[in-house]
């Protein structure tokens, strides 16, 4: 599994609901959009790295952290002010700052568990009309990250053997059989996850003629069913 | 959605996370390359235009789940508060237009040229056309550059996409013998 970057806390950012950051988070990005003058942003950038700072996190750290999207904006101040003007630049460099820490912020105090219950519970509205699973989607979220140290593990693989037959170097000869190899475990995981009957059916019941996935797949050889 | 449609979503949004945690491969330029962008052309091209764009969704929600799975360990909200959001917006825009027009120029029975260039036009319009047109949109409205501008700055990765493009063209042509799939 790949580390996330939120952890559990007791600050008071930790402690706030993740629905309310995110809901927080929106809003005030639509905000500093709004906000056109550069003291204001000035503050808004300040009180966003205070925020990132509250979170416990070390500012040594927090600037490891954010030293990509501050190389990314002072680039984008540095044309600004050669392309632009002075004053756009002043207002630019601020509010960019004050977003990314700001969303740095409730990165840091959210899990990814707590992100995926907002998600779940966002898309319910869309699961009563029929629209999504739940469910499933977690589930493809969960197999997709279960699955990257293996694909890179592979990837590995791939290019040792290809060293040693002195075939090194070229993308090809490292994707073609990374690809295939990936279509081939995923039809694997489909079957296991069948086998299992997994995900669960949902705890309301279902209408019994509703799901069109329990259609034959028609491209495939072999039926296809989601619970057995 | 069956739960192979599940499964190639999954392991394909997985396979575009490892591209980005892959070295990179140094090329003849010795210009190296990421090769996250180019699991995002094969997504389109292999799965067809619905689970490309599905497994590019995937890849970008575990982003806003705030796990760094982007090229460089990135990840979290703050890629979506920054200004190459269009880019990754892009991704699931761009793998449903290469999917689409997969299917419409990867003409079955031509010749293996034929097919090669399909698939490498294909890629360039959905990998290389979408993504950067979505990505300028939002650089241009967000750093205050103007269209004209932010289009200069994005030029310069233009190469590196094109030459991605035909790699995926490439690869898919290959896959595909190996691996017969419908798209859809």
């Amino acid at each position: 599994m790949i580390a996330a970057l939120g952890a559990a806390g007791t600050t008071p950012l930790h402690r706030l609901p993740a629905g309310a950051k995110l809901l927080g988070l929106a809003l005030l990005a639509t905000a500093l959009f709004l906000i056109d003058r550069a003291d204001v942003l000035a503050v808004a950038a300040g009180l966003g790295l205070l925020a990132a700072r509250s979170t416990g996190r070390p500012f040594a750290a927090l600037m490891r952290d954010l030293f990509g999207a501050l190389m990314v904006i002072a680039a984008i101040g540095i044309v600004d002010l050669l392309m632009v003007d002075a004053a756009t630049a002043a207002v630019i460099v601020p509010r960019l700052m004050a977003l990314a820490a700001f969303a740095h912020a409730v990165t840091l105090t959210t899990t990814t568990a707590e992100f995926t219950e907002t998600l779940e519970r966002g898309l319910a509205p869309f699961e009563r009309l029929g629209l999504v699973d739940a469910g499933r989607v977690a589930l493809t979220l969960t197999l997709a990250l279960r699955f990257v140290p293996l694909i890179v593990e592979e990837a590995h693989e791939i290019r040792e053997a290809q060293a040693a037959r002195g075939l090194s170097g070229s993308p090809l000869a490292l994707v073609v059989p990374l690809v295939v190899r990936v279509l081939v475990r995923a039809e694997e995981v489909a079957q296991a996850i069948d086998a299992r009957g997994f995900p669960p059916p949902r705890s309301a019941p279902r209408p019994t003629s509703l799901p069109s996935s329990r259609q034959p797949d028609p491209t495939g050889d072999r039926p296809s069913h989601d619970h057995p | 959605m069956t739960t192979r449609d599940l499964g190639y979503v999954a392991l394909f949004a997985a396979l575009i996370v490892a591209l980005g945690i892959v070295p990179a491969i140094p090329l003849a330029a010795g210009v190296p390359i990421t090769l996250q962008s180019l699991g995002v052309m094969l997504a389109g091209l292999i799965l067809g235009p619905k689970r490309g764009a599905l497994a590019a969704l995937v890849v970008i929600a575990l982003v806003a789940l705030g796990l760094p799975v982007l090229a460089g360990g990135r990840g979290g909200l703050g890629v979506f508060a920054g200004p190459t959001t269009g880019y990754l917006v892009g991704w699931a825009v761009g793998a449903f237009v290469t999917g689409f027009a997969a299917m419409v120029f990867d003409v079955e029975g031509a010749s293996s040229a034929k097919r090669i260039a399909g698939l490498a036009g294909a890629a360039i319009l959905g990998g290389l056309v979408v993504v950067h047109g979505l990505g300028i949109l939002w650089l241009a409205l967000y750093s205050g550059l103007g269209f004209a501008k932010a289009g200069m700055v994005s030029i310069a990765f233009v190469p590196g996409d094109l030459i991605k493009a035909v790699i995926a063209g490439l690869v898919t042509f290959q896959v595909r013998r190996a691996y017969a799939l419908e798209r859809k």
